[in-house]
This record gives C-alpha cells, structure tokens and sequence, in this order.
C-alpha cells in the first residue's frame, strides 16, 4: 500500500507537496538566471528594472568568448571521436576477450569515473609540466580523453553484449573476415551504443571544469574556464547570457534524445 | 598460429593447435593511455608527497599537525556530511513520488530533474552565487518581508557552500533511490499488511530495509563526490574556510608545494577509494557509476 | 572403395576435464541428408561446430574430398549453415541478407543479383525482397537464413536445429521446405535436433549421439528395428523395459516370473553377459490364442485407453512391472476390462536383448 499512490492518505499531500517545493527548488535558479540574462540591471537586481538583449551583442561580439566557444567545441569533438574509437577497442576487449583478470581490467578503466578530479587534474598537471604539454591543444585532449573514455566503455559494453554474437559468427561462416563481419554488421547493430559513447564523451569534455583549470593557459582556455576565471572576479550579467546559451543547448540535447527513443522500433 | 602433425585420410592424427590468449589486445591502446596518462601521473604524485623537499614522511606529518589543515579537513568533512543528509532528506520523498505517483505528474518533475542534472555545473554555482548575494533576491525578500534587519552573509561562507551543493547533488541521489523504489513489488507491502503489520510499521520493517542497498550507494556516493568537489566550494566558499579541493589547487598552483599537494591529494584519493570499496564489498558494483 | 565425400575421422573435443565429443567417426556421402540426434548436451552440437569451424577439435580431423578443413579459416570453409536463432542481419533487408555472401566474395552485381532473385525463388518469398527481418514471422525468417546460407552454392549445409524456435505446425511446413529444397538442390545436409520424429521424416540416415559418443549410425529402419544399444532402443520410438537373465546351456531367456522365450537372436551380446535388459515395442504384443507361442508375458491390465486409431493399454506383469502396450481395433484385447488378468504374446524377432 505504501506503493499505491491513491490508498497513501495523508501522506499523499505531504509527499506531493514536496516534490512541488524540491521541483520548484530546482527550477527557480535556473529560470531566475535566464531571465536575468535580459535584464538590464548591471548588479543582476531582481525583477530586473528593464529588459535588453545587450548582454548577449555582448558575449557574441567579444573574440575571447567566441574563442572559448570554439576551442571547447573543438577539444570536445576530438574527444568524442578518439574516445568512441579507443572505447569501442576496449569493449570488443572487455567483451570477447578470454583472459585473466579481465573483471579486473574493466575495473581499472571505470576508476577515472569514480576517482576525486582535483587529485587527477593536479596529478597530470605535473605530468604535464614535465613534458610541456599545458595549455596545448593535445594535452586538453588528452587529459579529457581520460576522463571520457569510462563513459564510452560503459555505452558501448552495453551494445556489444545485447548483441547477439552468433550474428556476427553467422556472418563468417557468409564469408567476410572477422573484421569484415564486424564492420558490416557488428557496427551497424550497435549503433546506438556508439552514438551514445560519442554524446556522453562529448558532454563529459565540454563540460569538464577542475581539469581544464589546469590545463588552461591564457591563450587556451575552455568555455568553463573562462567563466570560472570571470566569476572569481566579478557576477557579470554576461555570464548569465553564457548560462542561458549554455541551458538552451542543453534542453535541445534532452529534446533530440527524446525524439530519438520514441522514433526508434522496438 | 600453426599445426605441429599432418592428417592423414584413414589415420586418427593428432592435430594440436596452441592455445591463445584471445582477445587481449584491442584493450592496449586505451590501457596504454590509461597508464601513461593516468596511473603514471599518480604514482608521481605519491612519489612527490614522499620526496619533496626531503625523502621522508614529513609531508604527511605536517598535513595532520598543522591546526590549519585540519580545520580544513573537518570543514570538508562536515560539509559533506551535511550536505549528504540534507540530500537524503529531500531526495527520499521525492523519489517515492516519482515512482508512485500518476506518470504525466512523475515524468514532469523527472524531467526537471534530468535538466537540472544535465545544466552545466558552473551555470547552477552562478546561480546561487546571485541568489546567496548580500543584495540579491533571498537577503532582499527576507529583509522585505521583515524576518531579518540587516542582510545574512550566505555567500562566501560554508552556509552558501552546502546549499549549492546539496542543490548539485539532489539529482544524484535522486535518480538510483527512484530506480530502487521503483523495482520493489508492491505484493510485498500486501503480504506485509496481510500478516498484521500497520502503516508504519511496513514502513519501517519492509520498505526502509528493502531500500537500503539504494540508500546507501546515493549516501557514499553522494558523500565522496562532495569530499573531493572543487567548482561549488571554490566559488560560493570564502577563502577564509576553504574545503579539501581547493587547498590541493592552491598548494599547486600559488604556493608550489608538490610535496604537501601530493600529500593531500593521496590522503582524499585513499579515503574515497576506500569508502567505495566498502560500498562494493556491501553492497555490490551496481552503484558505482549508476549515474547516467 | 570410393573416397567419401565428408569424412569425420576420431573427433575429440575436450573442454579441460569435460569430455563434449569423443571417438566420433563418419563417413558422409555426397548428397546425403545425415541427422545427428540426441539429447541435450550429447555432443551434436559439438560436432557440427567444429565441422563449421567454430571450435578446434583437440584430436581427429574432417576431410572434405579428402582435403582437411581443419586448417581452413571459417570463413574459406564454404560452409553454408543455418542457425536455432535465424541470425538475420537485422539492419540489411531480406535481399541484402541473401546478396550479403556473394557481396563479400567481389561477385559482380548482375550474378549478385540473378542470384538472390533464384534463391528468393527457391524459398518461395520472392515478394519479400525488400522486407526488414524484423517485420517477417520466425518460419519466413528461417526461410531467408536458408536461401542466404546455399546463395553461395556451399556443398555442403548445416543446420543446427533450426525448427525447435517455432511452433508444431510451422515445424511441419518448413520440415518440408526443407526435404524438397534438398531434393532440388542435391546438396549434402547435416542436420542437428533432439526430435525423433523429425529425424526420421527429413534423413537419409540417423547418427544417434549419446553423451559424446555416437551410439549407432544407420536408416531410421535400422535404428529402430535393430538397435544397438539399449540406449538407442530407449530413444527411438516407444519401448517397454524388463530384466531377465540368461540361462542353462541353451541360453534362452527368462523373464522374472520363469517363463522361457525362445528363439531370441542374442549376437549382439556379450558372450558371458547373465543379467540382461529385454526390450519388447509397445505395438509389437498381441493377445495369446492359446496356441503354442514362444513368449508369454501374463499380467493384469490396470487401465485402458481408446486412442481412435488404437487401443492403449497399462499392464502390470505378474513380477510386478509396468507394461505399455499398443493393439490395433482388430485384435480381441482390446475389450480386455480394467482388472482383468491377460495374457499377452510377442514373435521372438520383436524381442531385443541388451
């Protein structure tokens, strides 16, 4: 009973009435955020005393902003493609292989998942320091390569073991080559593996923070960073522009993958 | 690979082929990268802590002597705890309703949830960093209102700290502790109630215990993330009471002490380490990495 | 003698201390439909894989026109083979699915395409051609592994069974797409299922594995009139099992109660064997005349059952054991009542020792 919505009685208004307050809890900020971004007040006064896109002609005409926007854009799509390639290596690894320590093994590759950040981010700086790759464009790569490559092990080891090997096998004893048989078919049926490794690499990079502070020179710096640098300087309501660029994309993410699961058959 | 005997039509041959070890190798490139790029860097690190400036444990002697450490270890640590019951609290309730409650009312607020979880982490700090300000909307309602006379400090203090971070943290707790709600068969509670057992004692004798294994991977998992957090702490924190993260950033980054960030970094390392691996010895892998 | 067309030679496969196949020897004829048959776990499988090239064989060897395939990739082996769980390639259409042999060979377009339209043809799902997989019913599934598995003209088709997914009657149909794809085609068929029945409708020949052996090779006839073992005659068709023991200088056979039956052919035992399983088919007893008989079983009838085309009845022995047995409408025991003593008859040709 304590399941069935309708017999909770009392219970029913309480548990209601806090999902309201912890959904409101949790939409407020960002909403208040968004409309702030078109209010005119300097010092983010809310309600705000008027209204005007200038933050945004702004954010969109200052080089350092486009800059970041690119580079992050960049280092994220490198990473999507490197991650999704080495994961998928991995996975058929994890998956088919026969060795010893094999549970072992994709322990390890999940450890930078679970692990601190700051302690990586600090551990590879020195690293870093040593081979002079800070602030270069491959070392970003790098670095967010390590920390994306456990999403895309995790989404494609999924797909590889819904997939019916016999498939694959069926497809040999056809005639294609081992590898033949896993390019033109193994690939193809595990698309929507690959395609989520790809995404979540992509946000994990685009997103990531702690390491990119790091990694950051002056001359590089990542979307997140500069707008870390920014806030520990001053609440500008650009940033507030940037956040609301930022949540757009990110409701359009929800909405695309939304689409993709309804459109997609049983 | 290669056979050692011929077959001959009409004899029964020996035809011994030697066993691999199959399947290894499409691992190396990315273990190759994990071990240049990442268990390297580390053993560096432990490597620094206990020989910069001199060989020798002074590092970590001096990590837990100095009253200014250990404040911010204590800090960090009540920060956290704070933050994972306030979590708990909220995320209970929340996750009974989503998974009890009519679905269109159910996948709103799960929606809501996702996009929270899925908005950039900079962009919710910024957030309560406008709200938390001394003239920003909650000071100015309280004060309009008439509870408070002169503006709380909820920005640059521990205050402003746990209410960012239990606000980043909710989803995460959130989403496992519905999952496990969500798989428990409503027969039991029946054949609970059957028995004699009243409300609250199917509450406390079959639903708490049924959803432990869900409590308790959000709790640690929610607690380490919160050990190790550096953006939140960083921005709504003041520098006076710093947390565990952004002690390790400075040493590294202002004063150039490797040897004492190595030593702080490997102690939150091996704490979190370790409490996952009670998590796993009790309650199994699932929970580790159940957050997408 | 000529040389066989398949030849399995000793096959042994051994999974560290399990045995999965040992000792298995064959010789196939071009053309031939041979049914590998057995219960769960006896080795048919196995066998049939390591003909396909998914597993090595720890001993033996398999020539094909006395080449060894042994050393032949999987995928040269020219092997067509037709799995439990169709193994459609899901994201190609059915066309594409049966193009897909003759696409990784390099074969020109025109041939890709005359052929596929032939094998569409030889299934019958010509208007299927631009199907999904998913869209089509397990029995037209299985019909497109097959037209895919012979689009590349292999000499020889295994099929590990492929029918125990669908139900009895589907099974039936394509039972019969099958023998008359066979019968079209000529090409050598090996076929594996725990299904007696529709080994003895498809096959030339029965091999009947047991626990990684091959217990008997043979007809469906011979398999069932002559079985070798008392394994094989438990597995084929119905049987009724009873102890006896071998006697006296003329060693005759005597059931539990005393009786003698005379006349039983014994060579298939061994010369100092004394306890011995007597097996008798359930549709091979018939009532006692009361003329002189060489073997007579008496006992009570415990139940009857009327079947339309016969009449079933449960006997208890005198000695106590269960007795099934089969009359056909004709014959007096029929109206036999529950309870009743009776008393039943056999030729001795129809008695087997083991």
């Amino acid at each position: 009973m304590l399941l069935d919505f309708d017999r909770l009685g009392a219970l029913r208004a309480v548990l209601s009435g806090i999902a309201v307050l912890v959904g409101a809890f949790l939409l407020l900020p960002v909403i208040v955020i968004v409309l702030l971004s078109f209010g005119s007040s300097r010092y983010l006064q809310f309600p705000p005393p008027s209204w005007t896109l200038h933050w945004y002609t702004d954010l969109f005409n200052d080089p350092d902003w486009l800059a970041s926007f690119a580079t992050s854009a960049e280092i994220a799509i490198v990473v999507a493609i490197v991650a999704t390639l080495l994961g998928l290596m991995a996975s058929f690894g994890l998956t088919r292989g026969r060795f010893r320590g094999r549970e072992t093994l994709r322990a390890v590759f999940m450890t930078p998942m679970v692990m601190p950040v700051v302690v990586f981010a600090v551990a590879l700086y020195a690293l870093f320091l040593r081979l002079q790759l800070n602030g270069t464009f491959i070392g970003f790569v790098i670095a967010h390569l390590v920390i994306a490559l456990p999403f895309a092990i995790i989404s494609i080891c999924n797909a590889l073991e819904g997939f019916d090997k016999s498939i694959e096998d069926a497809a040999v004893l056809c005639g294609a080559s081992p590898l033949e048989a896993k390019l033109r078919v193994t690939l193809p049926a595990i698309k929507a593996g690959l395609f989520g490794a790809a995404i979540f690499s992509f946000l994990a990079s685009w997103d990531e923070v702690v390491v990119a502070i790091f990694m950051s020179s002056p001359d590089l710096q990542t979307l997140p960073v500069r707008i870390f640098s920014t806030l520990q300087q001053d609440l500008s309501p650009v940033i507030a522009a940037v956040s609301t660029v930022l949540v757009a994309l990110t409701v359009l993410l929800m909405v695309i993958a939304a689409f993709f699961r309804r459109g997609k058959p049983a | 690979m290669s056979t050692t005997a011929m077959a001959f039509p009409g004899n029964r041959a020996v035809t011994r082929r030697p066993r691999r070890v199959s399947g290894f190798w499409p691992t190396s490139p990315a273990l190759a990268l994990l071990i240049v790029f990442f268990v390297a860097p580390l053993l560096g690190l432990l490597l620094r802590s206990v020989l910069d400036p001199h060989p020798g444990l002074q590092n970590y002697a001096e990590v837990f002597a100095s009253t200014t450490y250990l404040r911010i270890f204590m800090n960090t640590f009540i920060v956290a705890t704070v933050v994972t019951t306030a979590t708990l609290l909220l995320a209970f309730p929340v996750a009974w309703f989503l998974a009890v409650a009519p679905r269109r009312w159910a996948s709103l607020l799960f929606a809501v949830i996702i996009l929270s979880m899925w908005t950039n982490l900079l962009t919710r700090t910024y957030a309560w960093m406008v709200l938390l300000q001394r003239t920003g909307i909650i000071n100015k309602t309280l004060m309009s209102w008439g509870v408070i006379a002169a503006p709380l400090p909820l920005i640059n203090n521990l205050i402003g700290v746990t209410i960012g971070m239990t606000y980043i943290m909710l989803p995460f707790m959130v989403l496992p502790l519905q999952g496990t709600i969500r798989s428990l068969d409503p027969a039991t509670f029946r054949a609970a109630s059957l028995c004699g057992a009243g409300r609250l004692q199917v509450f406390t004798r079959v639903f708490v215990p049924l959803v432990a294994s869900g409590i308790g991977a959000g709790v640690l998992m929610v607690f380490v993330m919160s050990l190790g957090y550096f953006v939140t702490p960083a921005l709504l924190g003041g520098t006076s009471n710093m947390m565990l993260a952004e002690l390790i950033a400075q040493l590294v980054q202002s004063l150039l002490n490797w040897g004492l960030a190595g030593a702080a970094a490997l102690i939150l390392l091996v704490v979190s380490l370790g409490i996952y691996a009670i998590q796993f010895r009790f309650f199994g892998i699932r929970a580790a990495g159940e957050v997408e | 003698m000529t040389r066989p067309f398949l030849s399995v030679q000793g096959i042994e496969k051994t999974y560290g201390a399990v045995v999965a196949v040992q000792d298995v020897t064959l010789d196939i004829a071009e053309g031939e439909f041979i049914t590998f048959l057995g219960p769960s776990g006896s080795g048919k499988s196995t066998t049939l894989y390591a003909v396909a090239g998914f597993l090595e064989p720890t001993k033996g060897d398999i020539l094909l026109n006395g080449k060894s395939l042994l050393d032949v990739p999987s995928n040269k082996r020219n092997i067509g083979m037709v799995f439990q769980r169709y193994t459609l390639f899901p994201h190609l259409s059915v066309a594409d699915n049966v193009a897909f042999p003759l696409r990784v060979r390099r074969r020109p377009k025109a041939e890709v395409d005359a052929r596929v339209a032939a094998m569409l043809k030889l299934v019958r799902l010509e208007s299927m051609a631009d199907r999904m997989p998913a869209q089509m019913s397990g029995g037209q599934q299985q019909r497109v592994a097959l037209a895919r598995a012979l689009a590349y003209n292999p000499p020889i088709l295994l099929m590990d069974e492929p029918l125990s997914a669908l139900d009895k009657k589907l099974r039936e149909e394509i039972q019969f797409e099958i023998k008359r794809i066979h019968n079209e085609t000529g090409v050598t068929i090996m076929y594996v299922t725990h299904d007696q029945e529709e080994a003895l409708r498809l096959s030339d020949r029965i091999a009947l594995f047991n626990a990684g052996r091959i217990e008997q090779i043979g007809t469906g006839h011979d398999l069932y009139e002559k079985p070798a073992s008392r394994f094989v005659a438990g597995f084929i068709g119905n049987s009724n099992f009873f102890e006896g023991t071998l006697s006296g200088a003329d060693r005759s056979i005597r059931l539990p109660d005393g009786t003698a039956i005379r006349g039983v052919s014994l060579d298939r035992l061994a010369p100092a064997k004394e306890d011995v399983a007597i097996m008798i088919r359930p549709d091979h007893f018939r009532l006692h005349d009361g003329s002189e008989a060489a073997a007579m079983l008496r006992g009570t009838v415990t139940d009857t059952t009327y079947l339309g085309e016969y009449t079933q009845l449960a006997v208890t022995t005198s000695w106590g054991a269960p007795l099934s047995v089969r009359l056909p409408q004709h014959d007096p025991a029929v109206s036999v009542q529950k309870g009743q003593p009776i008393t039943l008859t056999c030729a001795p040709s129809n008695v087997r020792v083991f």
